[in-house]
């Protein structure tokens, strides 16, 4: 493999749709070439879930995605014996004449395949995604453990299931808990921050190819200044796109001069009410004209 | 006589550059030091198409070996003043050089070329394990860092300055993870009641009859898969009170600072006072820079003095009257220097624990506040705790349950 792998790898995102920095397409390609699963963190909104979507598709591959929640269980995430059909299974050799053993309804027919097993036990590569996994119980990212390092999952009634293809798994969280360091350690980390003016500027304008060019460059402006706001909930990228979405349908070319046309449409942006309560007219205005409050006195921004 | 530099074997400047890590907290073991190796081997620093100069090819190993070695938001903050600091110790402004000292070269892109090298040269063989232990290099880190080649301490005396035996007044942005470490200690010791309501866990020991009955319908009938309860233990409440009063003025910053760290490490909630009180919780959640700020607007309108039994009153009969119960903690943060009549202070204290609070009062100074409010209180505080030092804080660990 050589440097330019990684180039290709950030194309071939581009092309599906997500525009990586060169950073992020390092470690994206590294965690393919090592075999290690990625940790992806930051806040909610930064593009985490998105990235996973996109790489499976840049790369052609399924994507096996396992939402987590509190009280997952491995029942849940990775496998499940088919008790209703094993209960058939008995009373049909009850009645019959066929004798059933009990190995038999241990077998790989009775077992349903949650997420994890799925990935496992692919004909072809893919794309794990571990969503949220801050919010799944430490038992089960005990669990996990054996899935991430060894590629394997054991069935106690079938023995050790190993992979045919190594999954690209990739991991979000989202900071509602520590994670351990155990399952740190596995994984190779990268924190995704909110995107750079520029790169803002381009995720918009990929995605929304219809709209004014002056009305995203001013609107990706005011978001970046508003995230400095001391706000409750920082709006993220997936708001922006909204917020853009929702000024190009109500016909704007450019922002208006007037916040109280703006009002209306910063409910796509600000998702609380003290937020709402925080960010006036007044402060939309000087958002607009990219003025910043200094404690009482307000200065021009350079 | 002039002596070229030696060149500092590549492996064992990666090791030196692991150890770095390690002395700065990342968590950095053999692993992760093996998959820099990889790291290293699998982006060779020649080629890269147009875009491969050398800037750039450099921020390619820089961000590779982040991925590797960094855990957390706090390791990933640190990482490019490390990698600096290692790799490229001139850049960095205000180092001190030491003359009359040599030490091996370290360029990172020579590094990694040796390393391609001598692994094509050894036939693909990975880094030998006779060859110099991986820390040798550690000796070699010029005079950029702290000079790891002295003993860390001679007969019990440290080098490094024991932050926690600072006066608060001295305190530290770096003293604050401490502080949320101290904070978490406390929490977890805060001892869990006992409620009368259960919840789910596969561990508990009582049979959740009505769960395993309706999880038996998909098997038939059959009850394959039980359900448990274990009994529910909640934490108790804390109620921290922090005095924000001119005589206080030194202290209230830090003080909130404490408290802030027991939001998110225990849920406290938060009030300041002085002549009156308002909470603050809200405010002391979010990492902002502009909490004083937003402290001191909210303590704006209030008159000078210091009125704790108005303040206590109010939160006793107001604010916390839902969940102030049995065994909830409050913590008052004052001098004690009290305008009220005297006596008020004990009755309202007296009402607090009427309710079933346990009151503990840490006061700034290493003696016990003696106001003429605070004599009267003797039998309904549980416990006074200096809080002067961060040290006061550790030391009081023990007693906080």
């Amino acid at each position: 493999m050589n440097a330019g792998s990684e180039q290709a790898l950030r194309e071939q995102l581009e092309a599906a749709g997500y525009i990586a920095d060169e950073d992020l397409a390092t470690t994206l390609w590294l965690a393919g070439e090592l075999q290690r699963p990625l940790l992806v963190e930051g806040d909610a909104g930064v593009g985490k879930t998105a990235l996973a979507t996109a790489l499976a598709r840049s790369q052609g591959r399924r994507l096996v995605r396992l939402q987590c929640h509190e009280g997952l269980d491995l029942s849940q995430a990775a496998y499940e014996w088919n008790y209703g059909r094993q209960l058939l299974a008995i009373r049909l050799s009850e009645t019959g004449a066929e004798r059933l053993r009990e190995a038999d309804l241990f077998g790989r027919d009775y077992l349903l395949q949650r997420p994890l097993l799925q990935a496992l036990l692919s004909e072809d590569p893919c794309v794990l995604l571990i969503d949220e996994v801050d919010r799944a119980d430490e038992a089960f990212e005990a669990f996990l453990l054996e899935m991430l390092a060894d590629h394997q999952i054991t069935v106690p009634e079938l023995g050790t299931l190993h992979a045919r293809h190594v999954p690209q798994a990739m991991l979000t969280s989202n900071g509602t808990r520590e994670l351990s360091d155990a399952l740190r350690r596995r994984c190779l980390y990268h924190h995704l921050d909110y995107p750079t003016l520029a790169r803002e500027m381009a995720i918009v304008k990929r995605t929304l190819p219809q709209t004014e060019s002056a009305l995203v460059e001013q609107a990706v402006a005011f978001v970046q200044r508003l995230r400095r706001e001391d706000l409750g909930k920082v709006p993220g990228v997936a708001e922006t796109l909204d917020w853009v979405r929702a000024l190009h349908r109500l016909q704007f070319k450019a922002l208006p001069d007037d916040p109280q046309g703006l009002m209306q449409t910063l409910g796509c942006l600000l998702k609380t009410r003290d937020d709402r309560f925080q960010i006036g007219p007044d402060r939309v205005r000087n958002l607009v004209e990219g003025r910043r409050s200094v404690g009482v006195a307000e200065k021009a921004t350079a | 006589m002039s002596v070229a530099p030696a060149r500092a074997q590549p492996i064992e400047a990666i090791a030196g550059f692991a150890a770095l890590l390690r002395e700065h907290g990342l968590k950095v073991g053999i692993a992760e030091h093996q998959a820099m190796v990889q790291a290293a081997l699998a982006l060779p620093l020649s080629g890269g198409g147009a875009h491969g100069g050398p800037v750039w090819r450099e921020s390619r190993i820089s961000a590779a070996w982040r991925a590797v070695a960094c855990h957390d938001l706090r390791d990933w903050r640190r990482w490019p003043d490390l990698f600096e600091r290692y790799w490229y110790p001139g850049r960095l402004k205000g180092t001190v050089k030491v003359s009359g000292q040599t030490r091996p070269s370290r360029d990172l892109r020579e590094v990694v070329q040796q390393l391609q090298q001598s692994l094509d040269g050894a036939g693909a063989q990975p880094p030998r394990p006779g060859g110099p232990a991986p820390d040798a290099a550690l000796d070699d880190r010029g005079g950029h860092d702290d000079d790891a080649s002295l003993p860390r301490a001679q007969g019990g005396a440290s080098r490094t300055e024991a932050l926690h035996d600072r006066s608060l007044s001295m305190w530290l942005p770096q003293d604050l993870a401490q502080l949320e470490t101290l904070a978490e200690r406390i929490a977890a010791r805060l001892r869990r009641r006992l409620t009368r309501r259960w919840h789910d866990d596969a561990h508990g020991r009582r049979l959740d009859l009505r769960r395993t009955l309706r999880a038996s319908l998909r098997t038939g009938g059959v009850p394959v898969q039980p359900a448990w309860r274990r009994p529910r233990r909640e934490r108790p409440r804390l109620f921290i009170l922090v005095d924000v009063s001119r005589s206080m003025q030194t202290h209230a910053q830090l003080f909130l600072r404490i408290a802030r760290a027991f939001v998110q490490a225990a849920g406290a909630r938060v009030f300041v006072f002085h002549t009156r009180l308002a909470e603050v919780t809200p405010l002391l959640q979010r990492d902002s820079a502009a909490v004083q700020e937003k402290v001191n607007a909210v303590t704006a309108g209030f008159g000078g003095g210091t009125r704790i039994a108005t303040s206590l009153a109010d939160f006793a009969g107001v604010h916390a009257r839902a969940q102030l119960g049995r065994g909830a903690r409050v913590w008052v943060l004052s001098d004690g220097f009290d305008a009220d009549e005297p006596h008020r202070l004990a009755e309202q204290l007296l009402r607090v624990r009427g309710r079933g609070g346990r009151i503990t009062w840490f006061h700034p100074n290493p003696a016990r506040p003696a106001s003429a409010a605070m004599q009267a209180c003797d039998g309904l505080i549980e416990r006074f705790v200096p809080l002067h030092r961060l040290r006061d804080l550790a030391l009081a660990v023990p007693l906080l349950h």
